[in-house]
């Protein structure tokens, strides 16, 4: 983006323009499902607040939202309802892998938990941790900005 | 109140003591949804979860409504079902102990505490050295608090008042930086061990302690003066999700959701562990037995746990932190490095375990959340050979079929809240 | 704490009571440190469901099971009961309208009781007591679906925690740890866990 001192306005180019709107406001979905959930709230409450990040609120409606935080481990009957809403949310729109559980099944190698959540949705960021400090989800938001800024799903229009 | 003839209007106190059991095996014979035959109203079946923002956690509740009246509530369980009682059945006695943190993830070192304990009366060990108790009974009180503040804050956010979700987290933070500071972890610390503690407390945490036992009651006091006698709380909560003692008995509740109906059955006094029949310390009731009652219960115990933390902290002893018996608590590292004897200890702890003597027990403690016991089966091996759970919220979740019908939707929200469920124990 | 030896005193009271109206039902009686306990067949559950009732056994704590598998009787079937004597303690069992306690800090001290049922091992079939403790109903549907017994009786029985749609039943002993199939395509995108065996 270029500012010029003596005309009042910005020039740009529209993805960077887009890329820089949608990475400075990302709307997380509440996927709280078990222990990562608590530290995800905890990224709300003041000691660490998330919304100077732009993640002002979190939404509990997909549609919505820009970003799914899975949090918790996923167990088989919660697998479809993740895939439904992770459907239901507009583009573009991205996923976080928080903790171990969500990421490779965790501590949990067994006949109830899937074996990672990228088994069902595609994932762009995964956090380790059991549960990852709420400095590790922060940093992963920070990764997640780094990517939208890197493009690839930033530019609506240029899709056919 | 009646639910399949006419008269559906809101559950109050009076109407709520004459629920007799033949009102209550309504709930037990029809299970499934479908309106009464011959009943005339244009009645919704609406789903409500499993991913909503104030079922706290995982769970559907299906709700049969007449306009914004529900008539039947049928909870679902079973979407975070981790198979924990299994996994334990796979891990050697000292390593289950991180599995079963998992379960009420609120109240981690709690669910330790319940198995450990369990474990210990199967060797049959009764020498835990007085530090060691006292740093359980502190830790326990302590994650009390922590689970209490949860609790609040996100109850609280649910009835509106969304400022209190940060007094509540703020406070909790207090608590996870002494937790970080003595075991390393925020959540799931796997302190507590079979014969007594991973590692001693370090340097400072006394301070730390004071520290807190001197700003905690301040912070509490601010809560209770904007919450207590609040209009809108006490609209919301009052009358709302009444329970009498005879019915809350039925359905197995304890705990707070118990004691807020009258009935003083708290396991620390009931059945005492780690030493609690040495401290001071009430039994918090209600009478009323609806949300408001165990709304109040709640924040009292928070201050009785302050207080216990206190004593915990006027009697902290010296001493070990674990028993000295080396085939069940590894040795220092320092001896491994000269001691043969150690250097084998340590290797066939790591490698199998410790075996535990064939028998079975109940052993319960007081969860935030109820009692929380565990009837742990041993079949002589170095694996627990069952772990069943007796997890609380489980019952008190239950007990949302009796207590919904008749209120409004946005009631059956402040019932969840007050009941306190946590879903990995419910499902596990 | 209320008499503690006072408490054990009631229930083993109630013991031999109980052997008698189970009659050939009854397997054994044990005093243990723990508590008391009484091992029986399926068929005498009704009775001594309703001998504990009439003595004030109010609270139906928790109904788990366990696979003693290659033991035999393969699966136990336990239940645990707290005697909450309302009409001593509790005069009406209703509440009134304050939410602040009279006396603060009475506490109160349940007895406890546990029952362990030996159902056959090829068709585990026990009665419900889902009609006189409603805390049964939940409890049983759990114990259906991760261990297989049925509850004769139970208005409702159906899986609980595990999907509608699921084979087997996972806790028992004889039910992989990792399951019969992985439901979702192992591993993901990176391929890491390995496939399931199955036997």
């Amino acid at each position: 983006m270029e500012m010029s001192p003596q005309q009042p306005f910005i020039t740009t180019r529209l993805d960077q323009f887009l890329k820089w709107a949608q990475e400075s406001a990302v709307w997380p979905m509440t996927m709280g499902l078990a222990c990562c959930a608590i530290e995800m709230m905890s990224i709300v409450s003041p000691r660490y607040d998330v919304s100077r990040f732009g993640s002002e609120v979190f939404r509990s409606s997909p549609r919505q939202s820009d970003l799914m935080i899975v949090s918790g481990r996923v167990a088989n009957k919660m697998a479809p309802i993740l895939r439904r809403l992770y459907e239901q949310m507009p583009d573009p729109k991205w996923v976080i892998s928080m903790g171990a559980c969500a990421s490779s099944g965790g501590v949990f190698d067994n006949y109830a938990i899937l074996p990672g959540v990228d088994s069902i949705l595609p994932v762009d960021v995964y956090v380790p941790g059991c549960p990852p400090s709420p400095d590790a989800l922060i940093y992963a938001l920070m990764q997640l900005r780094r990517e939208i800024e890197a493009g690839g799903k930033a530019n609506v229009l240029a899709r056919g | 109140m009646t639910i399949d003839g006419t008269e559906i209007g809101r559950i109050d106190s009076t109407a709520a003591q004459h629920m007799t059991r033949d009102d209550l095996s309504v709930f037990i014979e029809t299970p499934d949804l479908t309106a009464a035959p011959g009943d005339e109203r244009d009645t919704l079946v609406l789903s409500m979860g499993p991913q909503h923002p104030s079922t706290h956690g995982v769970l559907r509740v299906m709700l049969r409504l007449d306009g914004e009246t529900v008539l039947r509530a049928e909870p679902e369980i079973g979407f975070l079902h981790t198979g924990i009682e299994k996994q334990c059945e796979n891990l050697f006695w000292q390593q289950a102990i991180t599995v079963v943190e998992r379960a009420d993830y609120l109240a981690p070192l709690l669910n330790g505490l319940c198995y450990v304990l369990a474990a210990e009366r199967l060797l049959g060990i009764k020498d835990i050295p007085p530090r060691a108790q006292v740093l359980r009974v502190m830790f326990a009180e302590l994650t009390r608090i922590a689970s209490h503040l949860v609790w609040l804050g996100t109850h609280a956010m649910d009835l509106g008042a969304q400022s209190i979700f940060m007094y509540a987290f703020e406070m909790r933070e207090r608590i996870l930086d002494i937790m970080e500071f003595v075991t390393g972890a925020r959540m799931h610390q796997s302190w507590f061990r079979v014969g007594g503690l991973a590692i001693d407390v370090p340097k400072g945490f006394l301070a730390k302690m004071d520290d807190f036992i001197d700003r905690f009651p301040v912070r509490l006091t601010d809560i209770r003066r904007i919450l207590e006698k609040n209009v809108i709380i006490m609209d919301r909560l009052v009358g709302v999700g009444a329970i009498n003692a005879r019915d809350a008995i039925a359905w197995g509740l304890t705990g707070p959701n118990l004691r807020a109906s009258g009935i003083g059955y708290d396991v620390r006094k009931a059945y005492p562990y780690s030493g609690y029949e040495q401290y001071d310390f009430e039994v918090c009731t209600a009478s009323a037995g609806d949300c408001y009652a165990r709304f109040v219960v709640r924040l009292d115990e928070m201050h009785q746990a302050w207080r216990l933390i206190k004593q915990a902290r006027e009697r902290f002893p010296d001493g070990p932190v674990a028993i000295a018996d080396r085939k069940i608590i590894p040795p220092p590292k320092t001896e491994i490095q000269h001691s043969m004897e150690a250097l084998i200890h340590h290797f066939k702890l790591v490698s199998s375990g410790f075996n535990v003597p064939e028998g079975h027990l109940y052993q319960a403690v007081e969860s935030p959340r109820g009692e929380l016991g565990m009837y742990v089966t041993s079949a002589g091996g170095n694996k627990p050979w069952r772990v069943r759970w007796r997890p609380p919220s489980f019952y008190s979740l239950q007990a949302l079929k009796a207590l919904a019908p008749g209120n409004l939707v946005a009631d059956v929200v402040a019932i969840i809240g007050s009941l306190d469920p946590v879903f990995g124990e419910v499902d596990r | 704490m209320a008499d503690a030896t006072a408490l054990r005193a009631q229930t083993a009271a109630l013991l031999p009571k109980l052997t008698l109206t189970l009659g050939a039902d009854f397997l054994e009686a044990v005093s243990s440190e723990d508590m008391d306990e009484l091992a029986l067949l399926p068929g005498g559950l009704p009775a001594a469901a309703e001998l504990l009732r009439a003595n004030g056994f109010a609270m139906l704590l928790d109904i788990g099971c366990t696979d003693h598998l290659p033991l035999t009787p393969r699966f136990e079937v336990s239940y645990h009961f707290l005697k909450f004597d309302l009409d001593a303690d509790a005069p009406d069992g209703r509440m009134n309208s304050s939410a602040r306690p009279q006396e603060a800090g009475s506490a109160f001290v349940p007895a406890r009781l546990r029952l362990r049922v030996f159902p056959d091992d090829l068709d585990p079939h026990v009665p419900s007591l889902a009609r006189l403790w409603p805390s049964a109903d939940w409890a049983e549907r759990e114990v259906w679906d991760l261990f297989g017994v049925r509850f004769d009786g139970h208005p409702d029985l159906r899986r609980i925690l595990m999907p509608d749609d699921w084979e087997g039943h996972p806790l028992r002993k004889d039910y992989p740890l990792r399951g019969l199939d992985r439901r979702f395509a192992p591993g993901g995108r990176t391929g890491a866990v390995p496939p399931v065996v199955t036997k």
